[in-house]
């Protein structure tokens, strides 16, 4: 995901503001990472360039 | 259930086993997004990602967000996003997993696209895979439809427009009449339209109601 995709995402629990942690970076493509629900402290992570934002509840379904 | 419904639903729009490819509907919704898209998009439920791709080329269109509940529908479109022709130049294209329109902040997008789940499956022929969330609107064929259309308006900028694939299936005049109830001016919505011997279907534009009054 790029960065730039930050403005427009919220924690999906209470819409919050979500912080970002990178691991592994491409360019300006996050790669690898977390987003961090701000209130929550609910972590999302971001695999291959995709952030998974379903709600915990949903999130082990393969 | 056996698996010969499971077969049945799937062969009745020709589909594989995990991730919706593109169809009539698709074809239909990237038309109406050609049209009446602009700004930033995002497309809810992408499957493959075929239409947020061709969306990335619609003319009025400068940001292409694409959603889908499920890891293989992600993969999928999150394979246009790094192979793609346009990789680098053209509007900006991402990936987001997500559970409808839940991690989305408010206001933030010019258009929103939808072609949701709506073939009407009886409740007692549930298998609960991937494909069957993809094709299955429940009883009714609206149970992702009516969730989309409430939610929908909270990230919607208050100019922006929904674009909604609509099937004769789900039964179009409830749809428009669940609309209209959610806030959204539905006079003379539609887009594009096309029939087909079981079903037509009809891309309809919703655009919040605000500031109007009811009548």
């Amino acid at each position: 995901m790029k960065e730039s995709l930050m403005d427009i995402l919220c924690d999906p629990l209470d819409k919050s503001d979500l912080d970002l942690e990178v691991d592994e970076r491409d360019g300006d493509e996050i790669i690898e990472g977390r987003l961090i629900g701000s209130v929550t402290g609910e972590v999302y992570p971001i695999e291959d360039g995709i952030p998974n934002l379903l709600p915990p509840d949903m999130r082990d379904d393969e | 259930m056996t698996d010969g419904s499971r077969d049945d639903l799937a062969a009745r729009r020709g589909v594989e086993r995990k991730v919706y490819s593109p169809a009539e509907d698709s074809g239909l919704l990237a038309d109406a997004i050609a049209e009446r898209g602009r700004g930033r998009l995002l497309e809810v439920g992408t499957g493959s990602g075929w239409v947020a791709e061709r969306a990335t080329a619609a003319d009025a269109v400068t940001e292409v967000v694409a959603s889908d509940r499920s890891p293989h529908a992600c993969r999928a479109a999150r394979e246009r996003v790094t192979t793609g022709g346009g990789a680098g130049s053209g509007p900006s294209f991402g990936v987001v997993r997500a559970d409808m329109v839940a991690p989305f902040a408010d206001s933030v997008f010019d258009t929103v696209a939808f072609n949701p789940p709506y073939l009407p499956t009886d409740p007692e022929n549930e298998w609960d895979d991937w494909m069957e969330r993809a094709l299955s609107g429940g009883e009714s064929g609206r149970e992702l439809i009516e969730p989309f259309v409430e939610s929908v308006g909270r990230i919607l900028a208050p100019d922006g427009v929904v674009l909604l694939l609509v099937s004769s299936l789900a039964g179009y005049d409830a749809v428009l009449e669940y609309a209209a109830g959610c806030g959204f001016d539905t006079d003379d919505p539609v887009v594009v339209e096309e029939s087909y011997p079981f079903e037509t279907l009809s891309v309809v534009a919703l655009t919040p109601l605000s500031g109007k009054s009811d009548n």
